[in-house]
């Protein structure tokens, strides 16, 4: 696939169809993957695609990033959930289907836990995610990377993240806001959560306007609360659950608990999940006459 | 000569004589799956087998907010209210002999045109205990900054862990000696055999004086190698905040028009607003560069106007960064 895919990009790039290919490359240790962005056809073997490239590299598509949209046209390296960010970005007019070449890669899983990967793609090192997948080939690409996968994710969505969500919805009003309070205390404001999701960005993020300071930027209890649920709700119905901002968060604040429960409010309320379909809005910047509800009108 | 031991079992007698006098006890603990320095109560909630604490110790003399100042609106003005620093015994134990020269480095920032007492006044009365490594993983690189297991610059206390799970004492500072006296009860005398240290491999590759000269040369300034290395830098402040010698600060008020208070709280010089002017410019506009700051502030302004380290080695950042950036592979650049 590695192969394949270092073709491609020669390909691309040296036809000048894209200017950068944005993908995965190896650390000095070869024990983690690292983004990376070849402009360079002759550099295309400093890709690499395994089960540790998980970061979703949708981030470099948005406009926070605008010394790599400087570099031209780009060709990004795409997991399945990838893609979804990717087709919310557009949904959400970020830029257009043509502006990118998506490089879909088939994927059987990722490791979460990276320290335990010793070269097999076992499903207790996998995310809840990829246990549950139906992307697991690509559904908008220009061009797919590797073999069909047969995966079929179970009926009903299975996993540690949903257990303990199903925990926590039966601890009534008192336990869920200790249970919050308590995991939230731990929050250092370090923005890893905000700067590693695609779909944060805002190039003034609320936390940033301090005439008047909307959120309070010290990490203490009130602070770190009105961050946290501050930027859950600005989630809703967008986040596709890629489970990068727990990954990035520093001090393990369960995130994907948070944004999966808002996934399912958001199933139930408008049978609806976002990174589908480019051509479909979605439910929080769309008005329907036909609307159930009827205060809006 | 019989060495003073600190026995495992003794250790919950220290835990409580320090917090019985009146101190605070810091010591590694599990919590969320992390190990993590934490005020502790119970010797058993002590952790020994871990590489470096989730955070640096630092948030004990250099807190990630608190409150400097505060303020009321009256008729007549602004009534301004100075806070005191109230320090007491802080005793830190299971730092790393890498992460305790970090003091030196915050010290001489925080006395430099401006004596923050904040900062002083509670590490006057911090006690540095560090455990040498026995263990060490691949983002480790104190050797390469010219540091070791073996340093005891910067801890008051060092200890090396015995094969049955006790320490070997030795007091570096006077600070230090006066901390074993102050809880003497919870020290033996006795001969132990230490376990073998570990010392992280040493990258061949980097030469901390060519990084120095080739940073001094601003020629590097614009150098295309910074994009290239270090765009992928996504400008959170996860880096800075779990580094044990990165110190800024922003002040913020906090409250209604009509009363608050005024704090001190972690910034990070990797946010675009760090730089950004009320004129709407921004001198670092691209991420890249920002990222260049840090790398500049660590290899080239500290060294150039302090004795002391800008970055010691840790490896935190490397662990921290959701995109893997690599400190070293940057200075490995900077030492071609």
């Amino acid at each position: 696939m590695e192969e394949r895919l270092r073709k491609k990009a020669k390909e691309l790039l040296e036809s000048g169809e894209v200017k950068v290919v944005i993908g995965y490359g190896w650390n000095r240790q070869k024990t983690r993957t690292s983004p990376v962005f070849i402009t360079d056809a002759a550099e295309v073997d400093r890709l690499v695609w395994n089960p540790l490239c998980v970061n979703n590299l949708s981030i470099y598509l948005t406009r926070k990033f605008k010394d790599i949209q400087a570099l031209g046209r780009p060709a990004i390296v795409a997991k399945g959930c990838d893609i979804r960010n990717i087709v919310v970005l557009i949904t959400e007019a970020q830029f257009k289907r043509e502006d990118v070449y998506i490089l879909g890669m088939a994927c059987e899983g990722t490791v979460y836990r990276q320290e335990l990967w010793k070269g097999e793609l076992k499903p207790e090192i996998m995310p809840t995610k990829c246990h549950n997948c139906d992307v697991r080939n690509p559904h908008l690409a220009d061009f797919v990377v590797g073999e069909k996968s047969s995966f079929t994710p179970p009926e009903a969505p299975a996993g540690m993240v949903f257990d303990k969500i199903k925990a926590i919805d039966a601890m009534g009003q008192a336990g869920k806001w200790a249970f919050w309070i308590n995991e939230f205390s731990r929050c250092i404001k370090c923005y890893a959560c905000r700067q590693v999701c695609s779909l944060c960005y805002c190039e003034r993020c609320i936390t940033e306007k301090n005439m008047p300071q909307w959120i309070e930027t010290s990490a203490h209890p009130r602070g770190n609360l009105s961050w946290n649920l501050t930027r859950a709700m600005h989630l809703v119905g967008r986040c596709t659950f890629c489970g990068e901002c727990e990954r990035a968060c520093p001090v393990n604040i369960p995130l994907n608990l948070v944004n999966q429960k808002m996934i399912q409010v958001v199933k139930d309320a408008f049978d609806f999940r976002s990174g589908y379909d480019e051509k479909t809005h979605p439910p929080m910047i769309v008005f329907s006459p036909d609307d159930k509800d009827d205060f809006i009108k | 000569m019989a060495d003073r031991i600190l026995k495992k079992e003794n250790l919950g007698k220290l835990v409580a004589s320090v917090n019985g006098k009146g101190g605070r006890f810091i010591a590694p603990v599990l919590d969320a799956r992390q190990v993590v320095f934490k005020d502790v109560a119970r010797a058993e909630d002590i952790v020994s087998d871990y590489i470096l604490a989730r955070n640096s110790y630092k948030e004990y003399v250099f807190p990630q907010t608190e409150v400097v100042a505060d303020f009321t609106v009256e008729k007549h003005g602004v009534d301004l209210k100075s806070r005191e620093v109230e320090a007491r015994e802080t005793v830190v134990l299971g730092a790393r002999p890498c992460e305790a020269t970090s003091l030196s480095s915050l010290r001489a920032i925080f006395t430099w045109d401006y004596i923050d007492e904040f900062y002083t006044k509670r590490e006057d009365t911090l006690v540095v205990i560090t455990v040498a490594c026995t263990k060490a993983d691949e983002a480790c690189f104190c050797t390469t900054v010219g540091l070791s297991p073996e340093t005891k610059t910067g801890s008051d206390v060092y200890l090396l862990e015995t094969e049955s799970g006790d320490y070997i004492v030795e007091t570096m500072t006077e600070k230090g000696k006066a901390f074993v006296e102050r809880h003497k009860a919870a020290f033996t005398e006795g001969g132990a055999k230490a376990k073998a240290l570990v010392m992280p491999e040493k990258i061949g590759t980097i030469d901390l004086n060519k990084v120095g000269a080739r940073l001094k040369d601003k020629s590097h300034y614009d150098d295309q190698v910074w994009a290239r290395l270090t765009r992928k830098c996504i400008g959170c402040g996860a880096c800075t905040f779990v580094c044990p010698t990165c110190h800024c600060f922003d002040i913020t008020d906090e409250g209604t028009a009509f009363a608050g208070e005024r704090r001190k709280n972690w910034d990070a010089c990797q946010y675009d607003t760090f730089t950004l002017h009320a004129s709407g410019h921004n001198p670092r506009h691209y991420q890249y560069q920002r990222w260049r700051n840090r790398f500049m502030c660590k290899f080239n302004f500290y060294p150039e106007k302090f004795a002391s380290k800008g970055c010691v080695g840790c490896g935190r950042c490397i662990r921290v960064c959701p995109v893997r950036l690599d400190i070293t592979e940057v200075m490995e650049e900077f030492s071609r």
